[in-house]
């Protein structure tokens, strides 16, 4: 019922933005802004931590490079050929130690004779050990000689690079006289390594020597008090000749070894990717080699999980599929309380009750039978696993227990309306369905766990080194480091701006896009399963 | 749309011997399946059903009609014991009887009844496996596994639900992809693969569109010469259709149960009459 058909708008009729404003805004306009400006930190911030990570990281290369590159041309390369030498003799005398080692047990437990009794037996092993040990006295005189000169050397070339760089920062700031002053002698490389390489001949004619000493004492060995440790001491034998067989090669490596060849670009970056050894702080030589953390990581990670997914994966089904509702309010905050513990916590407990017992079980005489056991080293990737275990199930249990919890109602109704059973509704329809929800959350939980800090610096052992795989199952009582412990332990003691410094960041860098690869598999792991189930 | 397929009527004329009498008595004939006798059930401590007394005939197809909430689903479900996956739920008095034997009894294997007795839901539910693995679901569960066995009934059951000519070809592409009749036709030649006795079907074309009812409504002409089927429907048109026997519940209570023309031409109850004229539900 209109009662004037004039134009004038109707003041009943408010439908006009109200003219509220704050510093020139509306209020849709403030709100808007309150929450765009939040995603917006969020991101810059996200930007700024991978911007950092990259800056610090990408020097690692160049420095590393230099790293590897002084390496050779002080000479250092050269001289391991013969320290690869001489601790592969080592090996052999501690093969000869651990022999001696049988031979007394079996002495003094078997067949129980008395101290005095068994070493006079061992007396001709021992002589024999003595001799093979001092067999290589003349190579490891020489090995110090030159390891002394290529230090030197080394050191020279660091000192001088050192007044570069003084004299580089007087001249920066205007400094001219200071500058000037700065005494910088360039190395002659070519002039300096003369005298190491001079020594070829020398080591030649000592090797020959050692070669023949060699020969010539595993020829008559010492006769074993027992004939069943024969086979060892005919593997040691062996051993010995393959050894004395390799001389020629390191002969020939080292005359062909020269202080020019240029190291290639790459090699800075597969020194590291592909390096064996993560060896910081010492007198000789810096490797930064991500290998043995890496797969410290990977070994206690995989642990975890598999002691993780069985028990959370289950529980979730229990609490979603059979539990009664009574149950469910009790086992689920549980679940959930575990991720309440400070990981220092669970570290802790780890050292000081986890890992003892485990060690004390593994010296049960009924478990004997299990790889790896009885193990000695009471931090092992074991013990840290078992812990992260605890660490990840909260995360798998939540996000599976949401996966199961999307499966609609009616595919369970369908599946028991044709006559299945609990148990196999569970496994045929229900864990299928949520399947690839179920995948992810495992997904995430691996992310959450190879993050992990605290536990792995406290109970994985610190161990740097690639554990012996060679052993099977056993290598999983070993200990290991991993790439957040070594950050957390190294970050607070290196020099800012140091190749050390920046080979911790890249390794930050490593865990970071691996956290991002398994998230982004998992994310797009549930964006397919939302679309299967519709 | 609204013709009526003329054998329904045929059908229950020559059920007409059936007097009112002889349906107040409650004695066991030869031809009743299913023997629902002073049934009360509860959820927790709302009593869903008061005092249900009805009595299903082998091979007809019985409609169960009422207002929402009145308890057809209820009963339905109690038919195969689906109410038991409902915690709090019980059965307080009375006995429902299948063959005359007591399916609430302690010995009774629930899988078992499911398996004579299938279930077809609302909404259309395959599982989100391929529609060959959706028919085989059922055998597999009770161990038929031979391939060649499989194949056939498999053919049989798409046939059977009037769905072979449609997804003969894709046979092992997901039973999701189908539209809703024929996901629903999909969860009925499920429900027959594992030959069932007794169909029960809780409003089986309410999400579907005119045409697909039309075809579900065909599809259950074709199954009453072999299975009992019992059919709850809001629909008062389909109930007169398809059903032989329908029975009006009002508020938990069985108000009346009787041949399908009776009810819709003839019914004794004032209430029945109001709720098939439309006059109230
Ligand atoms: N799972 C349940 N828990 C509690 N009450 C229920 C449940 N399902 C149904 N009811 C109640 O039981 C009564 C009958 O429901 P239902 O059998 O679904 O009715 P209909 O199928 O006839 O619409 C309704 O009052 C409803 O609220
Ligand atoms: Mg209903």
């Amino acid at each position: 019922m209109i009662e004037s058909p004039s134009a004038l708008p109707n003041p009943n009729f408010a439908v006009q933005k109200r003219r509220l404003r704050f510093l020139g805004l509306t209020i849709d306009d403030t709100i808007r802004a309150f929450f765009g400006g939040n995603a917006f930190v969020a991101v810059v911030v996200l930007a700024l931590i991978t911007f950092f990570l990259f800056r610090e990281g990408i020097g690692f290369f160049v420095q590393n490079r230099f790293n590897v590159e002084l390496y050779r041309q002080a000479g250092l390369e050269y001289v391991d050929h013969i320290r690869r030498q001489a601790d592969d003799h080592a090996a052999l005398s501690r093969y000869l130690s651990d022999l001696r080692l049988r031979q007394f047990s079996i002495l003094t437990e078997r067949e129980k004779r008395s101290l005095a009794d068994t070493n006079t037996a061992l007396a001709p092993f021992d002589t024999f050990a003595e001799q093979f040990s001092a067999s290589a006295d003349p190579l490891r005189a020489l090995l110090s000689d030159l390891t002394e000169q290529a230090t030197a050397l080394k050191t020279k070339f660091v000192v001088t690079e050192d007044r570069k760089e003084e004299r580089r920062q007087l001249l920066a700031v205007g400094k001219l006289a200071e500058a000037a002053a700065v005494e910088i002698v360039a190395v002659d490389f070519a002039r300096e390594l003369q005298p190491l390489i001079a020594m070829l001949p020398t080591y030649q004619t000592a090797n020959r020597d050692f070669a023949r000493t060699l020969a010539e004492l595993i020829e008559r060995p010492p006769a074993l008090v027992q004939v069943e440790l024969a086979s060892r001491l005919a593997t040691f034998q062996r051993f010995t000749r393959d050894y004395v067989a390799g001389f020629p090669a390191i002969e020939r490596a080292m005359a062909a070894w020269d202080y020019r060849q240029p190291v290639p670009v790459w090699h800075a970056l597969t020194s590291f990717i592909f390096g064996r050894q993560w060896l910081t702080a010492s007198f000789w030589q810096d490797w930064y080699g991500i290998l043995p953390l890496l797969v410290g990581s990977l070994l206690v990670s995989l642990v975890a999980l598999f002691l993780a997914v069985p028990l959370a994966v289950g529980a979730a089904i229990y609490v979603n599929q059979i539990a009664s509702l009574r149950e469910q309010r009790f086992i689920k905050p549980c679940i959930e309380f575990i991720s309440a513990f400070p990981s220092v916590v669970l570290g802790f407990f780890g050292i000081a009750v986890l890992g003892q017992a485990l060690r004390t079980l593994s010296q049960q005489s009924w478990l004997a039978w299990l790889p790896g056991f009885p193990f000695s080293e009471r931090l092992n990737i074991l013990t840290a696993g078992s812990l992260l275990a605890l660490i990840a199930v909260p995360t798998i249990f939540t996000l599976a227990e949401d996966a199961l919890n999307n499966v609609p109602r009616a595919f369970k109704e369908a599946s028991f309306a044709l006559g299945a059973s609990r148990l196999q509704t569970v496994l045929k329809i229900i864990v299928p369905a949520s399947l690839s929800g179920i995948i992810s959350a495992v997904l995430l939980g691996l992310g959450r766990v190879i993050g992990e800090t605290m536990v792995v610096l406290l109970c994985a052992g610190n161990r740097i080194a690639i554990p012996d795989f060679t052993q099977g199952v056993a290598v999983l009582v070993e200990p290991v480091h991993t790439m957040t412990g070594i950050i957390a332990q190294e970050m607070g003691e290196v020099v800012r701006g140091s190749v050390h410094y920046r080979a911790l960041f890249v390794v930050g860098l490593v865990l970071f896009l691996l956290s991002l690869a398994i998230n982004y598999v998992a994310q797009g792991i549930v964006r397919r399963y939302r679309i299967s189930i519709g | 749309m609204t013709t009526r397929p003329p054998s329904a009527f045929a059908r229950s004329s020559a059920l007409s011997a059936n007097s009112p009498a002889s349906r107040l008595s409650p004695a066991v004939t030869p031809e009743v399946l299913v023997a629902i006798d002073h049934v009360d059930f509860f959820y927790g401590a709302t009593q869903a059903l008061n005092d249900i007394c009805l009595q299903v005939e082998a091979k007809r197809v019985t409609a169960f009609i009422g207002p929402s909430g009145c308890g057809k689903s209820t009963l339905l479900r109690c038919l195969n014991r689906m109410n038991d996956l409902i915690e709090g739920t019980r059965l307080s008095r009375g006995t429902i009887k299948i063959h005359g034997v007591d399916i609430y009894q302690r010995d009774v294997d629930v899988i078992e009844l499911r398996k004579r007795v299938g279930m077809v839901f609302q909404k259309s539910n395959p599982f989100p496996k391929s529609i060959y693995e959706n028919i085989t679901y059922g055998l597999l569960l009770h161990g038929r596994h031979e391939k060649k066995h499989l194949d056939e009934i498999v053919e049989r059951s798409l046939r059977g639900a009037a769905l072979w000519d449609e997804v003969k070809d894709r046979l092992h592409t997901s039973g999701l992809g189908l539209s809703g009749g024929q996901q629903q036709r999909l969860c009925i030649a499920r429900a027959i693969a594992v030959e069932p006795e007794v169909i029960l079907m809780d409003e089986p074309c309410s999400a579907l569109d005119p045409v697909a009812t039309a075809k579900v409504e065909e599809l259950i002409q074709d199954l009453r010469s072999r299975y009992t089927i019992i059919i709850v429907t809001h629909n008062m048109q389909q109930a007169a259709r398809c059903s032989d026997r329908t029975a009006f519940f009002y508020l938990g209570k069985l108000v009346e149960y009787a041949d399908t023309r009776d009810i819709f031409t003839n019914p004794t109850n004032p209430q029945t009459e109001a709720y098939v004229s439309g006059r109230f539900g």
